[in-house]
């Protein structure tokens, strides 16, 4: 373990929160894992100037549902940091309706496409992003499809025609579902 | 000769110099390029949310199709992400077994790449050669693994395949073969006048380009960032492995090639000091152990440079959330910096000198 790189990430987050606000794990071969947590995405604008002169990277940012299924609110950015092998993850909460948060761009510049990724699957709004086009998703699709529940079956199903359902159901009735699914209804 | 005019040159997504599909608009003045603007999305297949809802178990095989180049570093990783939320510990001898299958990997990954590279300076017959040593580790990989892409060799907890004494002996014999073939290749990609011709002073990516853009993988070292995650936050049996991290400072497309040849005969050394200190014993934990709700990072150097994966667990067997990012994800954007005031013949050169893989980014 990067003893320095390990108090540096400390430091950083400690001009903000105070001291201990990191809490640290290692894994089997004695890598050091911080976990630091902001309760307002205000507080990110904050943290990244310091973390960016604690010579920090950004490796990568994932937003997420804390219930994945979208059946309860609350939704959060986990931003991952790397010093010199030492890896420092900042998990952000965002407000309800719209859930917004903070560029970190003038700080990291290759926060540019992790940013634009969660912005549309999870259609969580940007401040201060310098260029907010779709990345991955093509803008005549909906945006924030992580955002809620796609079930498998319907993911899956995406494809199939009424064909496939006739020759399924060949000489019974239809069930209800089908018939809604063929005229693009919502079941 | 008239003026110079500027004009916008599209390229791709379908385009003979790309081997996957990538749009780039170019803005040209002559047949100098200006600016390059990036349009992706063509290979993006939804696979965090196909992830989300498989279990852990079926998630290696879903990993391990990411990428077919760097196919074994994304289950390793995967792997090595719910074993940290486990706590399960993996067997010593799993352990070199996973370094093996990573080395073999980036042996061939590299080739593949400097390959390609002759192939689009118009050196058909380097490409040819190349490719003919790599097929040493395509058949290596076919004969220990029984695949010559897709390895299946991770599972939680260990790995699936042994490498017995017959298995040892042959993986030696290959590697043995392979040493002077790739001391032969690295004097020609070196000293050859229509590679350097074509690929020195190209692409050019200075230090501090490399380190505003975070670059990583053999794209940051051949510009001067020595990092290397199996030194850095080493994992696996590396802690126990002689290696030394390849740098340059040539930040050129040429010096990118040479360093994937120089980590290429690194990794041989590094599969013949497993097969020696490889201790014998259990290859994998057996049983699938329970995942317990938490949170974990895990992080490798696969053959383009730093994996990341991310997993979030809520005590169920899918994950809550699974989120990994790829080297080429991070060296795309410094694409504008290498193709600025270059010339329209070495567009594919240099896109090909960031070893990018496309349905890896996107996934």
């Amino acid at each position: 373990m990067n003893e320095v790189a390990r108090q540096a990430a400390d430091r950083a987050v400690a001009q903000l929160l105070g001291p201990g606000a990191v809490a640290w794990t290692t894994d089997a071969c004695g890598n050091a894992f911080g976990w630091a947590r902001l309760c307002s995405p205000a507080s990110l604008a904050a943290l990244a100037p310091l973390l960016a002169g604690a010579g920090a990277r950004l490796m990568t940012v994932t937003a997420y549902r804390k219930d994945k299924f979208a059946r309860l609110e609350g939704r959060e950015i986990s931003y991952h940091f790397d010093l010199d092998g030492v890896v420092l993850t900042v998990a952000v909460c965002l407000p309800e309706g719209p859930p917004r948060v903070p560029s970190i761009t003038p700080w990291f510049q290759n926060a540019d496409w992790n940013e634009r990724e969660f912005a549309e699957l999870y259609g969580i709004e940007l401040e201060g992003h310098p260029n907010m086009r779709r990345l991955f998703v093509d803008p005549a699709l909906d945006g924030g499809v992580l955002d809620r529940l796609v079930p498998l079956s319907a993911m899956m199903n995406g494809a199939s025609t009424t064909t496939l359902w006739e020759k399924v159901f060949a000489g019974r009735e239809l069930p209800a579902w089908a018939k809604a699914e063929a005229k693009g209804e919502p079941n | 000769m008239c003026a110079a005019t500027t004009y916008t040159l599209p390229l791709g997504p379908l385009h003979v110099a790309l081997e996957e599909p990538m749009y780039f608009d170019i803005r040209l003045e002559g047949e100098t390029v200006r600016s390059v603007e990036l349009t992706a999305g063509h290979v993006h297949r939804g696979m965090e949310a196909l992830a989300m809802q498989r279990n852990y178990f079926q998630n290696i095989t879903l990993t391990e199709r990411v990428c077919s180049l760097c196919s074994n570093s994304h289950p390793a990783t995967y792997c090595m992400a719910v074993e940290n939320i486990c706590g399960v510990p993996v067997p010593e001898r799993a352990r070199y077994l996973r370094v093996v299958a990573d080395e073999v990997k980036r042996i061939a990954s590299h080739l593949f790449n400097v390959g390609i590279m002759a192939h689009l300076t118009g050196f058909d017959s380097l490409f040819m050669h190349a490719m003919e040593v790599r097929e040493l580790m395509q058949d290596a990989k076919e004969g220990v693994y029984g695949n010559r892409m897709n390895l299946g060799q991770c599972v939680i907890g260990g790995c699936r395949c042994d490498i017995g004494p017959e298995e040892a002996a042959f993986l030696r014999g290959q590697l043995e073969l392979l040493k002077p073939r790739l001391d032969e290749l690295y004097g020609v990609y070196e000293r050859d006048p229509l590679i350097r011709a074509r690929t020195r002073g190209i692409g050019l990516l200075p230090l501090e380009e490399a380190r505003r853009h975070a670059v990583v993988g053999p794209v940051a070292r051949a510009s001067g960032v020595a990092y290397d995650v199996r030194r850095k936050a080493p994992y696996a049996a590396y802690p126990e492995l002689d290696f030394e991290v390849q740098s340059d400072t040539g930040c050129d497309v040429h010096s990118r090639a040479l360093l994937r040849l120089r980590e290429a005969v690194e990794s041989v050394k590094i599969i013949l000091q497993c097969l020696d200190q490889m201790p014998a014993g259990p290859i994998n934990t057996g049983d699938m152990p329970a995942i317990p709700a938490g949170e974990a990072v895990a992080r490798s150097e696969a053959p383009r440079g730093e994996l990341i994966y991310y997993l979030r667990s809520d005590g169920s067997d899918t994950p809550q959330r699974l989120k990994w990012r790829v080297p080429t994800y991070m060296n795309w954007e410094a694409l504008q910096v290498m193709l600025q005031n270059c010339q329209v013949a070495d567009i594919a050169l240099i896109v090909n000198s960031i070893d990018p893989c496309i349905s890896c980014t996107e996934r």
